[in-house]
């Protein structure tokens, strides 16, 4: 390593602002969110300062360093074998005591450590007195008030990495209850002798409280001190009356207790805030349901009604574009396939700025209020219906407005299994393209609630395929335990680079996969087999679902992107008026078709990033079998009654 | 104690004054004496600051079998309805 170069690493519970303090150090823009856990993979930059070149990680927010999650075990691994030259904790200074419990998790690792107290300006507006001198002491190591979203303090922090570099500290150890250390004690003077990665106190401290991982590492190694551990973990277990991970997680719980009543002085503790106030509106079992449903109504209504008009005005524009492109270049082959390239991305455009930007400003605005947390709180019972918790609600509303987000945010879900039915569940969700089929064809032509009634089915569909997965998936469901954070004043630029963030990530993923696909199906199209792929699909779309045979060729862009297929039916048909050419019953079911049939090939492209190539091709394969289904059974009880 | 309270359920509501964290009122003030349920979930917990002899208060529940919504360690957190019911509570 060079000399001026110092590894840092930034760790810290979700909602503290950690994300903050790394887009401050590094000019690298990503995720803020006030919802816990929200950071997930981790973000690396760089920043230059002085003569440093100071390497920045930023982990995943964080509750605990045990094996509980993925994430957690993967900051773990990072922090143990990157050996950073510092690890900034950063905690929310509003909430210490639960914040230092991880704080002492990290001490463990024996590694130098800066707490940065965050949000203090928050904590004094709410009266809350820290005596930083005494945490300094009584936690033996340097802690710096900060508030990151003014900047304030992050210069200090790094002054400080770079005077710990020169000088490295003595590490101080807590002190847990007298049998514990004299336990931990033993267990690492013989690990001592070990050849690990791993500091000793920390293996000896895992080792006490049988953590899986950790017991495989040194069972490879000297089994006779496995053995030694389980005698000590069962003297513990003896004295205290229960499982000695939970003897040492107590003490740990206790110790921050006992460190936060010795600093932290609160005055006019059970005031009603403001957050009291909001939440016995937000939070109420008959009014904050009202609520909720009149926040979330008004949002898919104002965006749908300004993506529409968006979306007509750019489509005005986009449509003489394609007279100047075969004014150009005639109407050969390659410009035609030259074309479909643009066209995917004009098309994706389309999407992007009308329904997915607007849609993003508000999710943003909510979530950066605080109000995500309020939604989960009320739909937490409802999702366990569906085998989730109430954060798997956040997907569903994103996914609402596009799947790719959707499904992307299902890394906030603990477990593997939970984040898997949570993302089938949103491609099922109908995004701002299967609402313009529904609104365009059913609502305008069949009658307005004829789509409500399909939103319905929608969330009946949803609600069965989540009872199905989560009896089909095994696995313990995971229970809620979410922070519920005060509503804070969302900051316009945060808002705005957030959904710049989410808009840029859209495109990358979304980008590639359309215009290939684009370009393919145009060039099938143009080969001329697209007759022949409508007749072979005859017996589906016209003997079963009883639509015209054109409609599946239409079905085949639409795995481009959804609202294509009304775009081309109108193309097909030769008029938009499209009462004059499908009854009622066709314009239903082929609505029913296009919600559920496949995912569109940005959302296959996530999923297979997500879950790989099996899972995403299984989910089309069903999926496309499942609307089949549906749809034709659809059509049959609508022949019943019509 | 925690077999103890398992297996015998009738004797645990005899136990005087205890109650699951679901029981208390909205408003009720408590102090934590166990963590029933799975170690995981007992770890989890304690990562969050719930530990027996802890404080907590409960501030509302949600309907039906909704999660509960409790102050500890001075600020808000919310438990799923099935985790709460296992968090034994004394009332003050």
């Amino acid at each position: 390593m060079s000399e001026n170069k110092i590894n840092i690493v930034l760790a810290g519970q979700g909602n503290s602002g950690k994300s903050a303090i790394f887009n401050f150090l590094t000019g690298l823009h990503q995720h803020i969110g006030n919802w816990a856990g929200k950071t997930i993979e981790k973000c690396e930059g760089t920043l230059f300062y002085k003569d440093y070149t100071i390497d920045v990680t930023d982990l995943p927010g964080i509750y605990s360093l045990t094996s509980f999650s993925e994430e957690e075990e993967i900051s773990r691994e990072f922090i143990i074998h990157q050996k950073p030259d510092c690890v900034i904790n950063v905690v929310d200074s509003t909430n210490l005591e639960r914040s230092l419990i991880f704080t002492l998790q990290l001490l463990e690792f024996q590694c130098p450590v800066i707490l940065a107290l965050n949000m203090f300006d928050l904590s004094k507006k709410k009266r809350i007195t820290i005596d930083i001198n005494k945490l300094r002491n009584l936690l033996g190591i340097p802690v710096i008030p900060t508030v990151a979203s003014r900047g304030y303090g992050i210069t200090r922090i790094i002054d400080k990495v770079i005077e710990m570099e020169g000088d490295k500290p003595e590490y101080r150890i807590q002190g847990y209850g007298k049998e514990i250390e004299s336990s931990i004690d033993k267990l690492a003077l013989k690990i001592r002798e070990l050849e690990t990665p791993y500091p000793d106190r920390w293996i000896a401290i895992k080792l006490l409280e049988k953590d899986p991982v950790i017991m495989d590492h040194i069972r490879s190694k000297d089994a006779g001190i496995l053995e030694e551990a389980r005698q000590l973990s069962e003297n513990l277990e003896e004295i205290h009356g229960h499982d000695a991970s939970l003897v040492i997680a107590d003490e740990r719980s206790h110790l921050a207790s006992r460190i936060a009543r010795e600093t932290v002085k609160l005055s006019h503790r059970h005031k009603t805030t403001i957050t009291d106030r909001l939440d016995s509106v937000a939070t109420h079992r008959i009014y904050g349901y009202l609520l909720m449903l009149a926040i979330l109504g008004g949002m898919f209504f104002s965006v749908f009604g300004f993506g529409n008009w968006l979306s007509g005005w750019l489509d005005s524009i986009f449509t003489n574009w394609h007279g100047y492109w075969k004014e150009q270049f005639g109407e050969t082959i390659p410009a035609a396939l030259g074309w479909a390239g643009i066209e995917s991305v004009l098309a994706l455009v389309q999407i992007a700025l009308p329904y997915i930007l607007p849609f993003y400003i508000i999710l943003y605005f909510l979530e950066n209020w605080g109000y995500m947390s309020r939604i989960s709180f009320l739909m937490d019972h409802f999702m366990h219906k569906m085998g989730i918790h109430g954060k798997g609600c956040i997907s569903f509303i994103i996914g609402f407005g596009c799947n790719v987000p959707g499904c992307l945010s299902c890394r906030i879900m603990e477990s593997k299994r939970e984040r898997f039915i949570t993302a089938v569940l949103v491609t099922l969700v109908p995004c701002s393209a299967v609402s313009v089929i529904v609104f365009g064809l059913v609502g305008k032509y069949v009658g307005l609630w004829w789509a409500f009634g399909l939103y319905l089915l929608a969330a009946l569909v949803i609600l069965a395929i989540g009872k199905i997965l989560s009896r089909l998936l095994i696995g313990e469901p995971v229970e809620l335990i979410m922070p519920m954070p005060d509503y804070k004043t969302p900051g316009i630029k945060t808002i705005l680079k957030q959904t710049w963030n989410a808009l840029k990530e859209f495109v990358y993923i979304a980008a590639p996969v359309v215009i290939v696909s684009g370009v393919f199906i145009q060039a099938v199209n143009l080969a001329g087999w697209m007759p022949a792929i409508s007749s072979f699909l005859k017996p589906v779309t016209v003997y079963w679902l009883g639509l015209p045979a054109v409609t599946g060729i239409l079905l085949i862009f639409g795995i481009l992107r959804k609202e294509l297929i009304l775009v081309m039916l109108a193309a097909y048909l030769g008029t938009t008026h499209f009462a004059e050419v499908l009854t009622p019953q066709q314009m239903i079911t082929l609505a029913v078709v296009s919600m559920f049939y496949v995912p569109c090939v940005a959302t296959i492209s996530v999923l297979w990033k997500e879950y790989g190539w099996k899972k995403a091709l299984l989910i089309c394969i069903l999926e496309i079998g499942f609307a089949i289904l549906l749809a034709g059974l659809v059509k049959r009880v609508l022949d019943l009654f019509w | 104690m925690f077999v103890h309270i398992l297996t015998n359920l009738e004797q645990m509501e005899e136990q005087v004054g205890q109650l699951s964290l679901t029981e208390m009122k909205e408003g009720q003030l408590g102090t934590i004496i166990s963590l029933l349920g799975g170690r995981l979930a007992a770890k989890r917990l304690a990562d969050m600051g719930i530990t027996p002899g802890t404080e907590v208060r409960l501030i509302r529940k949600a309907l039906f079998k909704g999660p509960v919504q409790i102050e500890v360690c001075g600020s808000g957190l919310v438990l799923g309805r099935g985790l709460a019911s296992r968090i034994m509570v004394e009332p003050r």
